[in-house]
């Protein structure tokens, strides 16, 4: 989805873009027919085939994740749409001397004969046609939920097929339609799809989109809402069948040869497989997973015919034998650590692993059966093609994408021009910011909004240099939120955090870690997988200055710094008395020493400025108490400010010397812990009666 | 219509319609536990009628022996393809889970297409099956007797498992309530995988028999049987396995009947099962036997 | 028997438990109580193994005295291991008869004879059971339900019996009924209970221990008599 309003201003819910992204829009589809007209005067006849075939798949495409990806309507007949549409268009186009010809065994029925339109109404009447039937059968099917539906469509589009076999009088029967006037030219598929993309995303990104997908999500929901269920996903299905018709009838001109069988369910499969290749609920993923499958598909095919391999010609090249060994002991090697990496028993992953292991293992024993000289295998031999093998490796494909990423190649996600804007802005110059004498930061004005909730607003604070200060405030009020727009991973809508002169609400999480701030989470998250300096040492990666490159060529300058780092982390770990626990698994410590461990981390970043996130969370009594000399020490050794969120009045009182309240992302007092104690404000709202008792 | 000519197609509609019925069980049994078509399963009946003809021909294995290593092998088949195919996705929309089997039906296609070719086979018939029966005017293939006899002794015998096994009440109960069942000391992907085992045991008897009533055997064959073995499942309820059996032997019995009352009808066989499904759903929308489940709100 | 150390629960976003210690002995009746949402039923899911955010630690000591860690254990395990739950909201399979239910319950033994005995025990525990064990579960009252529920969770012989909510949606008489049975089933037959209430009074006045729960989070714990006397659970929980 598009966060339009992520870098601009207030939040206004207008795209202040909207101009850039307009022209924008219409410059990359000028630059499309441009691409167009040069594509039509230089690629060969078989290229052009297959840009229409894609053409004709986006469109197919879009109009199957219309009904489904965004109405949530499980639907499988597709291939009867489009065996409408090609009929209805084909019986337009084809002039009636051709239907004569055609219409051997049986005439055609009368009226039929005489109807002769242009393509554009042809095609235009195919749609109509389908969106026709698909409201017909929306009737009975629509009651039916999920799989119920699919099998319903899947149903309607078998007869579809029957019935346009047993037929003759109207579609010729078995034997189909020949010789349709081929008017369906890379401009005529491209401008369909163009009008395809214009009125789906119109609707899509209108506020019926969002009534379409509330349907989808919940439509109990929509109900409540007032929304009339039935007449939307009836509205969806008929929109999407028309343009599944469309697309047919592009098809049907594009191959010139109609038949009945050509619409079976392998068909709606292919398109189902575009779909889901490129992301459910995603137009950009169908525009590009049906490129991606078209051209997949037809290339293929190369597995289908046969392959010669001549062993002379490989085994002569002295050089191509060695890179070919080299390349196959490599990837053997490799398979070889996965499988044993897979751990034991079967797995999915194992299986895969496998495959190369027999693949590289035949081609280095045809290697050796050469160098031997044996006459068993010989010089020159060829792989026969396998029929079926194309369409094997495709759903091999499918299971593979439903299993490991099932949201496709672009999820739900669209392409945006705010996006796109954003990947190539260039970073502004950053200005210094005069800031008052001795505060380490300045958060001025901040707001944060997430949809329509305002998680902080309009927050200003002057944090004090070489302190120990406190955020607190009930769940929920936005203290983490605050880390985050601190830490670069919220942008903030308003305001400005500066830091040391430094403007930090444009920054990344780790250029903000390199300028010198750094922090610990609520809910530890330590390398779990590491041991106790291995976390640490991570810590230092960043004030590092030698090169990843440079370890295998063992550089001297890579040596010094790396027993720099090592020497550094013990020396720090050894401070904090974590010593001990070096070569631990740092998932294997407990707790208290787990949330010590991720403060030394943070503070192997070297920073001067540490954000502390519930450090005594679920910390008992002793512990907290523990942790309050800890943060103390640390303040005094580390020589820096200390910014910390936590609900433990007694740490908050004990160490904190300025503590700001928060609540529902408002400032609601600040000062010192006497101040804070008695703001009757703070009692009522954060605090409670036991205030005076617990701190 | 002769007497004569009604008693052979009756036989033959209780032929098919028991086919449909084997079929529509594993269906059912799937759909009722874990909510998704297993498209796969009309495959693992084609693969199932691929066993014996491999097993009779290229082994050489006693027909029976055959018979009872296809079985056998089609219910490991479809315990494996549950474990990669489907298994991995049970936390997952159900939607996943059905295009992961639509995966793997193409998939079994595909693969039937590269192993064994397009060719379609003669399946082994052994001898005492071909020779018709003669009463009267009356010719009946034994195959006639036997399918619808061979699926009642087998669907007694999977009711018995279901109604009368602990096993059979771990099924029942986890179509129903899969925390609750696990509570209970159940493991469900035993059960599961159990049930695929099943399901797979019958299509393959099914597919079995088919290739010695209709004896060609292609990588295709499984998709109308199982397209139309769903609808039974669905027309008797789905998640019923008498509901199965009832709408397996109706769809049968309509297809033999219509066209052979209506000859000319005999192009549009494959599409009656479609119009009975519609039919069906819009006066019970949970089909003959299913029971209404109630969405919570 | 039963020990959970600084065990949290996490769904998603939400921290229902933070860090509970709660300890069963063996013989004991243990109440949880607390206020809806307050995370009582988060914490015996964790223990059933029903919840895949739970971490610390939940050790269990079964009947050969070895100590097994709970978590991450799948459900299924618990019952050889001597757990029952008698779930939330009763979960009767209505499709199965009430027999069928309590043979559900024993799926975990092979035991033909025991399990028969112990079925007609249950039956003499509920004779109402026994009078209906023919009818499918769904056709039950919800008394009727309950008491399939606490029988079913019994048919597997359990050490430990864990019971959320056995009051739930009953008339105070079957209340009183349920609570009866309950107490019984820890003095006559020496069941330890892990007892999720709402209902604060009729727990307390059973149980050895109680442990009180405010969002997540244990603020109160001691013997049931001590806790009925307790100022704040009477004004919190008790009504004044």
């Amino acid at each position: 989805m598009t966060t339009s309003t992520a870098k601009t201003g207030g939040y206004t819910g207008i795209d202040l873009n909207a101009d850039r992204n307009r022209n924008s829009t219409l410059g990359a589809v000028a630059l499309a027919i441009l691409g167009l007209v040069w594509a039509n005067g230089h690629l060969d006849g078989y290229q052009m085939q297959l840009l229409n075939l894609v053409a004709i798949n986006a469109i197919l495409a879009v109009s199957l994740n219309f009904i489904y990806g965004f109405a949530g309507m499980f639907s499988l007949g597709h291939a009867g749409f489009m065996a409408i549409g090609a009929y209805v268009s084909a019986l337009c186009i084809l002039t009636p001397d051709q239907k004569d010809m055609i219409w051997l065994l049986e005439p055609i029925w009368g009226p039929l004969n005489t109807v002769h339109t242009s393509f554009f109404v042809s095609v235009l009447l195919g749609g109509l046609a389908a969106a026709l039937c698909g409201f017909l059968i929306a009737f009975p099917v629509m009651r039916l939920g999920g799989d119920y539906l699919g099998i319903a469509t899947l149903g309607f589009a078998e007869i579809i097929r029957v019935l346009f076999t047993n037929w003759p009088a109207l579609t010729n029967g078995a034997i189909g339609l020949r010789g349709i006037p081929a008017y369906a030219n890379l401009w005529w598929n491209y401008a369909w799809l163009g009008l395809t993309l214009f009125v789906i995303l119109a609707i899509l990104k209108s506020n019926f989109g969002n009534v379409l997908k509330s349907i989808r999500d919940d439509e109990i929901a929509a109900q409540t809402m007032g929304i009339n269920t039935t007449a939307y996903r009836t509205m969806a299905f008929c929109l999407g069948a028309f343009f599944a018709g469309v697309g047919g009838a592009l098809m049907g001109s594009l191959v010139t040869t109609i038949q009945p069988k050509m619409f079976n369910f392998l068909l709606t499969f292919n398109i189902m497989m575009i779909v889901v290749a490129g992301g459910l609920g995603s137009i950009t993923g169908s525009l590009v997973g049906a490129a991606v499958v078209t051209l997949m598909l037809e290339w293929l095919r190369i597995i289908e015919y046969p392959i010669d391999v001549n062993m002379t010609y490989l085994m002569g090249h002295a050089w191509l034998q060695v890179l070919i060994t080299a390349l196959a002991l490599a990837a053997l090697w490799f398979s070889f650590r996965q499988v044993r990496k897979s751990g034991r028993g079967l797995s999915m992953k194992k299986a895969l692993w496998s495959l190369p292991i027999v693949f590289c293992g035949l081609i280095l024993a045809g290697f050796v059966l050469r160098w031997l000289n044996a006459d068993i295998l010989p010089a020159e031999f060829t792989i026969p093609g396998i029929p079926g093998m194309r369409m094997l490796l495709f759903s091999v494909a499918l299971i593979l994408i439903i299993i490991f990423r099932r949201q496709g190649m672009m999820g739900s996600r669209e392409f945006s021009w705010n996006a796109f804007y954003r990947f190539f802005r260039v970073p502004e110059k950053q200005k210094n910011i005069p800031m008052a004498k001795g505060a380490a930061m300045e958060i001025s004005g901040v707001t944060m909004r997430f949809g329509g909730v305002t998680a902080i607003d309009n927050l200003s604070m002057t944090i004090p240099e070489k302190k120990v200060v406190g955020l607190i405030g009930p769940n929920g009020a936005g203290k983490t939120t605050v880390f985050n727009v601190i830490t670069g991973f919220y942008r903030p809508q308003e305001g400005r955090v500066v830091f040391q002169g430094l403007p930090m609400t444009q920054l990344e999480p780790r250029t903000v870690c390199a300028v010198g701030v750094a922090r610990t989470f609520q809910n530890i998250r330590l390398f779990a997988g590491g041991t106790v300096l291995e976390n640490v040492m991570t810590g230092c990666h960043v004030r590092q200055d030698s090169r990843w490159w440079m370890a295998p060529l063992r550089l001297p300058m890579f040596h010094k710094e790396e027993n720099e780092i090592r020497r550094k982390s013990y020396a720090l770990l050894a401070r904090l008395g974590l010593a001990e626990l070096a070569d631990e698994k740092a998932a294997s410590l407990p707790y208290g020493a787990q949330r010590r461990l991720e403060i030394a981390r943070a503070l192997a970043t070297d920073p001067s400025f540490l954000l502390l996130d519930e450090p005594a969370a679920g910390m008992n009594p002793q512990e907290s108490g523990e942790l309050m000399r800890f943060i103390e020490k640390v303040r005094d050794e580390f020589d820096l400010t200390i910014l910390m969120i936590e609900h433990d009045m007694k740490v908050v009182m004990g160490v904190c010397s300025h503590i700001w309240v928060l609540e529902y992302g408002r400032l609601i007092a600040e000062g010192g812990p006497d101040d804070i104690r008695s703001n009757p404000k703070v009692i009522s709202a954060y605090l409670g009666h036991q205030a005076t008792e617990t701190a | 219509m002769t007497f004569e000519l009604f008693i052979q197609n009756f036989f033959n509609a209780l032929t098919v319609g028991s086919l449909y019925a084997l079929i529509a069980i594993g269906y059912t049994m799937v759909y009722g536990i874990l909510r998704f078509i297993n498209f796969a399963h009309g495959d693992v009946f084609m693969v199932g009628a691929y066993f014996i003809f491999f097993g009779a021909a290229t082994f050489a294995l006693p027909w029976p022996l055959a018979a009872v290593a296809a079985i056998v092998g089609s219910a490991a088949l479809g315990i494996i393809v549950d474990r990669i195919a489907y298994r991995p996705l049970r936390e997952a929309p159900r939607i996943s889970a059905l295009i992961s089997a639509i995966g793997v039906s193409f998939l079994l296609e595909n693969l039937g297409l590269v192993i064994f070719t397009g060719l379609p086979r003669p399946a082994v018939q052994p001898e005492w099956m071909v020779n018709p029966i003669i009463l009267g005017n009356i010719r009946i293939l034994p195959i006639s007797f036997i399918v619808p006899l061979v699926t009642a002794v087998l669907v007694m015998g999977l009711l018995w498992l279901v109604y009368r096994t602990r096993p059979g009440l771990a099924m029942r109960a986890i179509s129903r309530d899969i925390e609750t069942t696990r509570l209970m000391g159940v493991s469900i992907d035993r059960i599961i995988a159990l049930t695929f085992g099943l399901g797979s045991a019958l299509a393959a008897a099914a597919g079995i028999m088919w290739a010695m009533r209709y004896p060609q055997i292609h990588p295709f064959m499984g998709v109308m049987p199982g397209f139309k073995a769903f609808i039974a499942a669905v027309v008797g309820g789905i998640g019923s396995i008498q509901g199965a059996v009832l709408g397996g032997v109706l769809l049968g019995t309509v297809e033999i009947m219509a066209v052979a009352f209506y000859p000319e009808l005999s192009g549009y066989r494959d599409a009656f099962a479609f119009v009975l499904l519609i039919v069906i759903l819009l006066f019970r929308p949970t089909g003959l036997l299913g029971e209404k489940l109630d969405d919570k709100i | 028997m039963l020990e959970l150390r600084d065990m949290h629960v996490r769904y998603g976003g939400i921290h229902a438990v933070q860090g509970v210690n709660i300890t069963v002995n063996k013989g004991e009746i243990v109440t949880l109580i607390g206020a809806n949402g307050a995370g009582k039923s988060s914490t015996v899911r964790a223990v059933a193994g029903l919840v895949k955010g739970a971490s610390g630690s939940i050790m269990y000591t079964g009947r050969d005295g070895a100590a097994t860690e709970l978590i991450g254990q799948p459900p299924e395990r618990m019952v050889p291991l001597g757990l029952a739950l008698s779930p939330e909201g009763r979960r009767i399979l209505p499709h199965l008869t009430v027999s069928e239910n309590l043979d559900l319950g024993a799926y975990s033994r092979s035991d033909r004879k025991a399990i028969a005995e112990d079925k007609e025990w249950i039956y003499g525990l509920f004779p109402r059971l026994k009078e209906r064990h023919w009818q499918k579960g769904g056709t039950l009252s919800g008394g009727e339900q309950q008491m399939l529920a606490v029988g079913r969770a019994l048919m597997s012989r359990p050490d430990l019996l864990m019971l959320d909510e056995p009051s739930l949606g009953l008339a105070p008489i079957l209340v009183q009924e349920i609570f009866e049975i309950i107490r019984r089933l820890n003095t006559e037959d020496g069941k330890t209970i892990l007892l999720i209430e709402q209902n604060a009074y009729a727990a307390l006045n059973i149980a050895h221990k109680a442990y009180i729960l405010e969002v997540g989070n244990i603020v109160l714990e001691g013997s049931g008599k001590d806790l009925l006397q307790n100022h704040k659970v009477k004004e919190a929980y008790l009504g004044g």
